[in-house]
């Protein structure tokens, strides 16, 4: 549990807000000219990066908007909080070791780590 | 069954002693309004037909004899009056149109529970996670949260030098939970 500083209403338990997966994925400008490989890759495939990750967040139990959040999944703290549409702010010292030095890219455990097919 | 009587024998004692009043509130009207809060035709209309300002700051409520106006969201307003004519929902609808904004009525949705009385902050904070002190800390503050599970609307309804008094805005098929929630959470409270 951990406290989300919301926009509009301020501070509040973790618990008032639905997590809405990862930000900034980009729908492709010509659904129809993609092969299901990239189409699947649009819409199920996310980094689920174990350090920053950049995520959208809903206040569904208080003013019921959406933003963004910079959060570290490791640690669940909250670097930076944005309105949707702005563009990703750039955080130093992205993606540090986590803090038991499993990849940050998978389900931190080394045997399932995610490798994308080429 | 002896045990039962002795625990609402506990309850009404601790609810006399700390002069815990709660009551369901008869029937409000409730409007919820959408609007550009930039759009300054709109808002003046609101507050001419509502004869107060809808709040722009946010967890806020303003309020005049008859009408209410909470804010929800940046762009959503809660209408509460107890009127019986319907001129204000009619108003709103014919003047506002429904291109750019939307009125609803919800009276149907919600009802009002009101809890006063002494320590209920305490009595409250059992059930949330909020920080009542804070969030309930001016005589115009209101705040949306949720009640162990279930989404609620809190409203100060007090001024500074009075008992503590608040307005639980839940939806109907909660109350009755809600309520009961309430009364078991007297039992055991150590005031």
């Amino acid at each position: 549990m951990f406290l989300i500083n919301c926009p509009h209403c301020g501070e509040r338990d973790q618990s008032e807000f639905n997590c809405g997966g990862e930000a900034h994925i980009v729908r492709p400008k010509n659904p129809l000219n993609l092969t299901d490989d990239q189409w699947a890759d649009y819409l199920f495939m996310r980094k689920n990066i174990k350090g920053i990750q950049f995520e959208r967040w809903n206040h569904s139990n208080g003013c019921r908007r959406w933003f963004n959040v910079v959060r570290n999944t490791a640690t669940d703290e909250i670097l930076k909080i944005y309105n949707i549409g702005e563009k990703a702010p750039q955080i130093e010292g992205n993606n540090p070791k986590t803090p038991s030095g499993e990849p940050i890219i998978g389900s931190g455990n080394y045997s399932t780590s995610f490798e994308k097919k080429q | 069954m002896l045990d039962r009587e002795k625990t609402i024998l506990a309850i009404n004692n601790i609810m006399e002693k700390n002069e815990i009043k709660i009551q369901e509130l008869p029937f409000l009207n409730k409007i919820n309004l959408r609007l550009n809060p930039n759009n300054n035709q709109h808002m003046s209309i609101c507050e001419n037909i509502l004869e107060t300002i809808l709040p722009i700051q946010s967890n806020t409520y303003s309020q005049n004899k008859k009408v209410k106006s909470i804010w929800l969201s940046p762009d959503e307003w809660l209408v509460v009056y107890d009127d019986d004519d319907d001129d204000i929902f009619i108003n709103l609808k014919d003047k506002l149109g429904d291109i750019e904004a939307s009125v609803t009525d919800i009276s149907e949705n919600r009802t009002v529970i009101r809890i006063s009385g002494k320590n209920i902050f305490i009595l409250l904070s059992k059930f949330l996670v909020l920080d009542l002190e804070k969030n309930l800390s001016t005589q115009t503050s209101c705040v949306q949260t949720l009640f162990v599970k279930v989404p609620v609307l809190l409203l100060r309804n007090n001024k500074d030098n009075q008992t503590p008094e608040v307005d639980i805005f839940v939806n109907k098929s909660h109350a009755n939970y809600i309520y009961n929630l309430i009364i078991d959470g007297t039992k055991n409270l150590d005031f």
